[in-house]
């Protein structure tokens, strides 16, 4: 596991601003993306994964799209989903767009599925939330089966049958690296053993320990379905700067009105600079030096058996000059820290 | 009158290599990516990719392949050649190209049709019964989409919306849309009616016989007060060193593909004299760069359209000689062309 781990970052797509403080148009910030994702690959770091969202101040409402400009722009790093909103798609529609991502970025195709925490895609397209879970049960089945067989004679309720068909252009054998997302639903965990496909835990806040839970469900889920051990990897928000202090004052200025607003729609507490802290300090966000954020992923690595970790970076209005600072530090020196951390302890003492 | 405008149109033909061995769908995708570089680099104005979901054609979804081929570019625009739009949701086809819209900094055009193939209706569970109310209810909401407001939508081909407002947002504050029209009057009209720039899908025949679908445009646009912009038009050809050549690289590769899908629509074989008829004086632009020039001159010159694009690929033409022909197109056929058209 150690000596493997992998670091990636997670885009929202989210509207950035310059160093004047102008807020980037969709457009500027579409191209930013291609950008971070090119530094991202020449400071190390293994992937780069962007969302699915359909909401103002977001611009990754067609991730492959988005992942195939990133693909001729770079050459190693991998291009993944976090995550695909499957249930609103159409699994055909998904495999049309990862064989050809595969193919124009040659074999770096990646997709996680879930749901996301955002439900504007189900008006939007015509669904309705109360069939959230058949949804994503049969168009799961159908998607891991078109990637797996050649040629899939399927029919369901929540798409039209189909009668032997071949998809075009035709994926690897076997199909690209399908991940499930889960965010604290021990059902979707118990799905993705029963598909043997890998695990990522949305950890956006609270104590991710409450996770090994999960975790231990999850690997003895697979012993049981008889299923070889898969990944796990986490998602959790943050921000690297030289400092501490930097970081905290940094983050702070720009997630606290994101929270205000996502408390207003959903409902829940509003934030405070205690909760904050507790939060960087105990919970589910990776706020920090490199230091300590290395220190951290390590002890979540070592606590939930992660042999991935991705830092979803932009936050609404995040200046591009701290976006920047934070995969630098992320690829140059939270990446080495991590994997040394880990190669002279991987478990806990 | 406005620099006329020079494409490139694929389908992602599924190439041979030099051993004359198909490679793989993936490999053609990327064949594609490297063509639209090489057709950027030599000035080639446009690149237009087609959607199909058969075997032989490697290109399911163009706007994934022109984002990979937005970001290697700079001047190319960045077309689909038709995005099947009766099977597909105007939503999402307008955030993919939205997206490319981005990437490439303004250099996405979107055209919309119906295409000439039926595979993607029992695909995405449509019935071709419905072929005509699909692309009528549909286009009219992409219609709407292009304003870049809140949309307010109700129909009987998706969702309704309600004040649904649609991301990206484009620099320009318009995508820039088409029509594909390969000869139905209805849908000539109805480009004009909704004030689209209208492309003729002319794939065999003599060109003239299209002079009447530019009028009827044209009438329409006047009729409602919309703007008749300049016509594009797309046909197949190929082009080589020498007239023998292209013919001979060219002919057999094209009338396999051609005779499969005679079969499926009930045509006879095709005939080499047909072919040769269709080369001297009908849509096919096959032959060195000087013939092929002279023939777009002479079209273009007779339909009085603003763009033409060559569908460089039918069959399974070579790789070497696919880039040889974007070469020859780049450096050759379009210069010529001009000066023959200024001459």
């Amino acid at each position: 596991m150690t000596r493997n781990f992998e670091l990636g970052l997670n885009s929202f797509g989210e509207v950035a601003t310059d160093d004047n403080g102008r807020e980037l148009s969709d457009a500027e910030t579409v191209r930013l993306l291609v950008d971070e994702a090119r530094l991202a690959e020449s400071v190390g770091l293994d992937r780069f994964s962007v969302g699915e969202h359909y909401r103002e101040g977001h611009n990754d409402s067609a991730s492959a799209v988005l992942l195939a400009a990133i693909a001729t722009a770079t050459e190693r790093i991998r291009l993944g989903t976090s995550v695909t909103v499957l249930s609103t798609n159409d699994p055909v529609r998904l495999y049309h767009e990862y064989s050809t991502l595969d193919a124009v970025s040659n074999g770096r195709a990646e997709v996680i599925l879930g749901r996301g925490s955002a439900t504007e895609s189900f008006p939007l397209f015509g669904y309705d939330l109360a069939d959230y879970e058949r949804l994503f049960e049969e168009k799961l089945d159908l998607f891991v089966r078109l990637q797996r067989e050649q040629q899939v004679t399927w029919s369901g309720t929540v798409r039209s049958p189909l009668v032997e068909q071949r998809l075009h252009p035709l994926m690897r054998p076997g199909g690209i690296p399908t991940w499930i997302g889960v965010g604290g639903n021990p059902n979707s965990v118990l799905r993705a053993a029963r598909y043997g496909l890998p695990l990522m835990l949305a950890i956006i806040g609270g104590r991710p320990q409450r996770f090994a839970r999960h975790v231990e469900l999850y690997e003895r889920a697979l012993e049981q379905e008889g299923r070889p051990v898969q990944p796990i990897g986490q998602h959790s928000l943050g921000l690297v700067a030289d400092t501490d202090d930097e970081a905290r004052e940094t983050w702070w200025l720009y997630w606290r009105p994101v929270v205000e607003q996502i408390a207003r729609e959903r409902g829940f507490y509003a934030p405070t600079r205690e909760r904050y802290e507790a939060e960087i300090d105990d919970g589910a966000l990776f706020v920090g030096s490199p230091e300590t954020v290395a220190n951290k992923i390590a002890t979540m690595a070592r606590d939930l058996r992660l042999s991935r970790f991705d830092l979803k970076y932009d936050v609404m209005h995040l200046p591009r000059a701290s976006r920047a600072r934070t995969i630098e530090l992320l690829g140059r020196e939270v990446l080495p820290r991590v994997r040394e951390l880990l190669a002279t302890n991987p478990v806990h003492a | 009158m406005t620099q006329l405008v020079f494409g490139l149109d694929t389908f992602g033909d599924v190439p041979e290599d030099d051993d004359g061995a198909l490679v793989s769908q993936s490999a053609a995708i990327r064949q594609v990516v490297e063509e639209a570089v090489l057709a950027d680099e030599l000035g080639v104005d446009a690149i237009a990719l087609g959607e199909h979901h058969r075997p032989e054609f490697a290109i399911s979804t163009p706007e994934t392949v022109l984002a990979g081929i937005a970001a290697r570019t700079s001047r190319i625009r960045l077309g689909s050649g038709v995005t099947v739009l009766s099977s597909d949701d105007p939503v999402r086809v307008f955030q993919r190209f939205a997206t490319v819209d981005a990437i490439s900094s303004g250099r996405a055009e979107v055209i919309l049709g119906r295409g000439s193939f039926t595979e993607s209706f029992p695909l995405f569970g449509y019935d071709l019964s419905d072929y005509d109310v699909l692309f009528d209810e549909k286009l009219q909401l992409f219609v709407q989409l292009l304003d870049e407001k809140p949309v307010t939508w109700s129909g009987t081909t998706r969702a309704a919306l309600d004040n649904a407002d649609v991301y990206p947002k484009t620099e320009s504050g318009r995508l820039t849309t088409w029509v594909g029209v390969g000869g139905s009057p209805q849908s000539v009209v109805r480009t004009a009616h909704h004030g689209l720039p209208l492309m003729l899908a002319i794939i065999g025949g003599a060109p003239e016989r299209f002079a009447p679908y530019i009028d009827l445009y044209r009438a329409a646009a006047d009729k409602f007060g919309t703007v008749a912009h300049p016509v594009g038009m797309h046909s197949p050809g190929f082009i080589a060193d020498t007239d023998e050549e292209a013919k001979e690289l060219f002919y057999p590769r094209y009338k396999v593909i051609r005779d499969r899908i005679g079969a499926l629509r009930g045509w006879p074989p095709l005939r080499r004299e047909e072919f040769d008829a269709d080369v001297e004086h009908g849509s096919m632009y096959v032959g060195s760069p000087d013939t092929v020039a002279r023939r777009i001159a002479r079209t273009v010159e007779r339909l009085g359209v603003g763009r033409f694009d060559l569908i460089y690929t039918s069959g399974s033409l070579p790789m070497s000689a696919r880039l040889k022909a974007v070469e020859l197109y780049g450096t050759k056929v379009i210069p010529m062309v001009r000066d023959i058209l200024a001459g």
